[in-house]
């Protein structure tokens, strides 16, 4: 039989998965948040796999190290920001080492396309003395996963590997050999108490391995064919890596470049050597000055971020602009040929039907209270006209950083809102915090059974796993009085009126309290679209209270409002906040 | 060869990803190197969306340069006028004659129509695609139709559009996509705007 060669185009998040599975990865978890969150539903797919969604990323982190522990080659995948909740694990697992390859995938977010910072995860490499690898694009995704694992496996150690938006979403050709790596040797579960049990006697110990470690992995930076010059006929040499790398090759397609595709610890020696022969050495790498500050420690002449910024993402034009202050390139090729326009921005907003619309519609209306906020497609309520959140920080702080406001002033009552799937992640315990604390405070758990911003990934209270099985799902209902909770309401919130008069009770009442409107999310797991509303153009006064509720369905044209049918789904909250009678009603059926 | 630049852009919902699928398989398929970038996440939210298609001999950037686009599709004005830095003089344009309403905004589409009209590129083929959609049955071909209208333009042999329908698209909407490229390939010749 002969060899079948697969030629596809992939994302980087696609590519990820085959090059776990085709390294004999066979349990992966994590927590979905962009760009990260395709790479387990592909995974999925394939046979004899385990793959999961955990409640949170250092769930999951733990849950993959569990099964590397026990003999199965494993990976866990996150956002960057959700390795700082993953850090824990990490900074650990790094002393206990591996016994079947584990990796942690990193999807980092330059650019802040749907992230609340834009930290660069390299350094949590060099915090937990593990290695890096940093692919550049699908192709090296692919190969540099599967590479991953015999890494992690070599050194016993967990592997980083490390992605952005720009890799993990944008495609790129492919061609592979379907066929998995076998593991070079048999493994099984380990009982190790030195190496697996972290008390102090054992972990000084082990602190020592890791140092032993990082010499070796600092040798190997320098031999593994993932850091390779690309002689060119410059005197001036680049240093990059990643996305920053198809940057360079496209703008000075004949410069000798030293890419990096092992990033920590860095290959030192190879790049002094190609260093030698060079005029100057310009390292070209997006975020933080990662890989120039450790050349510079190394004792290496170079330069870098005083051409580049430290913020926001790369693109052609931006490190044109950086080569040429450089004064390695003359002139900037780019002309503009068409000046921008002065143009309305174009948000995101809450889709039409979308059960969060009526509680941010009914929070606006309270002048007197401070609103915590916390991350998924309900962050949306912040802008306007909805306008109801005063703070926005990283998963799961609403319901704690209201307990701290409420704890220190009178004047604004405090709301914490909060979606289902961040609940579970790390909004249980500040609700604990709430309770066993006494904080007077209305926490709103918006469940609408699904991790929406994502894309539709199921959460605990979903009932179906990434898998699509069938669950009995945790009701945060039953959570909340599980906690000890006694003012705990479930309402549907499309009775618009019983929902209003629900929540402004709550906040008047000094309590803990929690209200979890319940409509499901009008996307996922199915579409939801029930009869279209029209508005009567006779009895519309133009008065736009049905413009507040910010639903991209309603428009304003000659004085009236307008609803596209094909947009609407018949949610009602425009007809319930309309002060005419009878001037939206559903659309006549045919 | 140079890499050539098809940009697609947009409202969140438009079907940018999967059109813009639909050419870089094309370019596959005809034998090029293709890269293409997208944006997921909190944009699919009616925001603004872009996608673009990049093939040639070797390609590395997903991404463009501002006035570098050959070829953009634009599925609304606004859209297509938030990108004309990336265009140049020999670009050419298909844009469907729609706008999308923003939410807390009064447009002005006459003012809108006199901008693109200040786009002066080799090629602008401005039309409502949707009519053209509703009347081949189905209001959501718009896309397919201006694909099919792009392709005359493309050094993509038309074969290949074909295939890559029928890789994409899920079986039960091929048939339909097919007679929609054509009425697109077939479009341009009694369409000239803009020449």
């Amino acid at each position: 039989m002969g060899l079948k060669i697969i030629k596809k185009i992939l994302s980087g998040n696609q590519a990820i998965s085959i090059g776990a599975y085709k390294g004999n990865a066979r349990f992966a978890s994590g927590y979905p948040g962009t760009p990260s969150s395709e790479i387990l539903e592909h995974f999925k797919n394939y046979p004899n796999v385990i793959a999961q969604w955990a409640p949170n990323e250092k769930a999951g982190l733990e849950a993959a190290l569990g099964a590397s522990i026990a003999g199965v080659r494993s990976f866990a995948t996150m956002k960057h920001v959700g390795l700082n909740v993953a850090a824990d694990p990490l900074m650990t697992a790094s002393y206990t080492g591996v016994n079947a390859g584990f990796v942690v995938v990193s999807a980092d977010d330059p650019g802040m396309h749907s992230s609340q910072n834009e930290q660069d995860n390299r350094r949590y490499a060099k915090f937990a003395k593990v290695p890096l690898i940093e692919p550049s694009d699908p192709y090296e995704a692919m190969a540099f996963m599967q590479y991953a694992f015999v890494v992690s496996e070599k050194f016993d150690t967990p592997v980083i590997l490390r992605s952005t938006t720009r890799i993990s979403h944008s495609l790129g050709v492919v061609q592979f050999d379907p066929r998995t790596l076998d593991n070079e040797k048999e493994l099984s579960l380990a009982k190790d108490f030195k190496k697996y049990v972290m008390i102090p006697a054992n972990a000084i110990e082990r602190h020592r391995v890791v140092i032993d470690r990082l010499a070796k992995l600092k040798e190997f930076s320098n031999q593994t064919p993932i850091n390779k010059l690309e002689k060119g006929k410059t005197d001036f040499g680049i240093v990059t890596s990643s996305m920053a790398y198809n940057y360079v090759k496209e703008l000075i397609p004949d410069a000798n470049i030293f890419k990096v595709g092992f990033s920590y610890p860095m290959p030192g020696d190879k790049i002094r050597e190609f260093a030698k022969d060079l005029n100057r050495v310009i390292v070209v790498e997006e975020l933080e000055p990662f890989m120039e500050e450790e050349l510079k420690i190394a004792g290496i002449e170079v330069e870098g971020k005083k051409y580049f910024p430290e913020n926001g993402e790369f693109n052609l034009d931006i490190v044109e602009e950086g080569l040429k202050k450089a004064g390695v390139i003359r002139e900037r090729a780019t002309t503009v040929y068409f000046d921008g326009f002065e143009l309305p921005k174009r948000p995101p907003a809450l889709c039409p039907g979308c059960p969060h619309r009526p509680i941010f519609d009914i929070l606006h209306s309270r002048k007197d209270v401070f609103i915590t906020g916390d991350i998924g497609c309900y962050t949306l309520g912040c802008l306007p006209p909805l306008s109801a959140m005063h703070t926005t920080v990283c998963m799961g702080a609403s319901i704690s950083m209201g307990v701290g406001a409420s704890k220190v002033q009178k004047e604004d009552k405090v709301v914490a809102i909060i979606g289902d799937s961040t609940f579970f992640h790390t909004g249980i315990q500040p609700l604990i915090d709430a309770r066993i604390n006494g904080a007077n405070l209305t926490v709103i758990i918006l469940d609408n059974r699904i991790t929406a911003m994502t894309g539709g990934q199921p959460d605990p209270g979903s009932g179906f796993t990434l898998k699509g099985e069938e669950v009995n799902p945790i009701r945060i209902y039953e959570l909340a009085k599980a906690i000890g909770i006694e003012r705990v309401f479930e309402i549907d919130q499309y009775d618009y009126k019983a929902t209003k008069e629900l929540i402004n009770r709550e906040i008047d009442t000094d309590a803990l309290s929690v209200i979890i409107p319940t409509r499901p999310c009008v996307l996922a797991p199915k579409r939801i679209k029930d009869r279209p509303l029209v508005v009567i153009p006779d009895k519309c006064v133009g008065c736009k209270r049905c413009l507040r509720i910010a639903c991209p369905a309603i428009d304003f044209k000659n004085n009236k409002a307008i609803i596209d049918e094909f947009l609407c789904t018949g949610c009602e909250v425009c007809k319930n906040v309309c002060p005419v009678e009878g001037a939206i009603v559903h659309k006549e059926e045919k | 060869m140079n890499i050539v630049s098809v940009l697609f852009v947009g409202v969140g919902g438009d079907g940018i990803i999967t059109a813009s699928n639909i050419v870089a398989q094309a370019c596959m398929l005809a034998g090029y190197d293709v890269k293409k970038s997208e944006i997921h996440g909190m944009s699919q939210r009616g925001g603004s969306v872009s996608a673009s298609v990049r093939f040639g001999d070797k390609v590395y950037s997903p991404t463009d340069k501002l006035g570098s686009v050959k070829y953009m599709l634009a599925t609304e004005k606004i859209e297509m006028l938030r990108w004309v830095r990336y265009l140049n003089r020999g670009s050419v344009v298909v844009v469907n004659d729609r706008i999308v309403p923003i939410i807390g905004q009064t447009i002005d589409e006459d003012r809108i129509d006199n901008m693109v009209e200040q786009v002066q590129t080799k090629t602008l083929v401005k039309r409502k695609f949707l009519v053209d959609s509703e009347k081949l049955g189905n209001p959501r071909l718009s896309n397919t139709i201006m694909l099919g209208v792009l392709s005359n333009f493309l050094e993509i042999d038309e074969k290949y559009f074909h295939d890559a329908i029928d890789l994409i698209l899920p079986e039960k909407l091929r048939t339909i996509n097919q007679s929609a490229f054509s009425y697109g390939k077939n479009l341009i010749y009694d369409n000239t705007s803009g020449e």
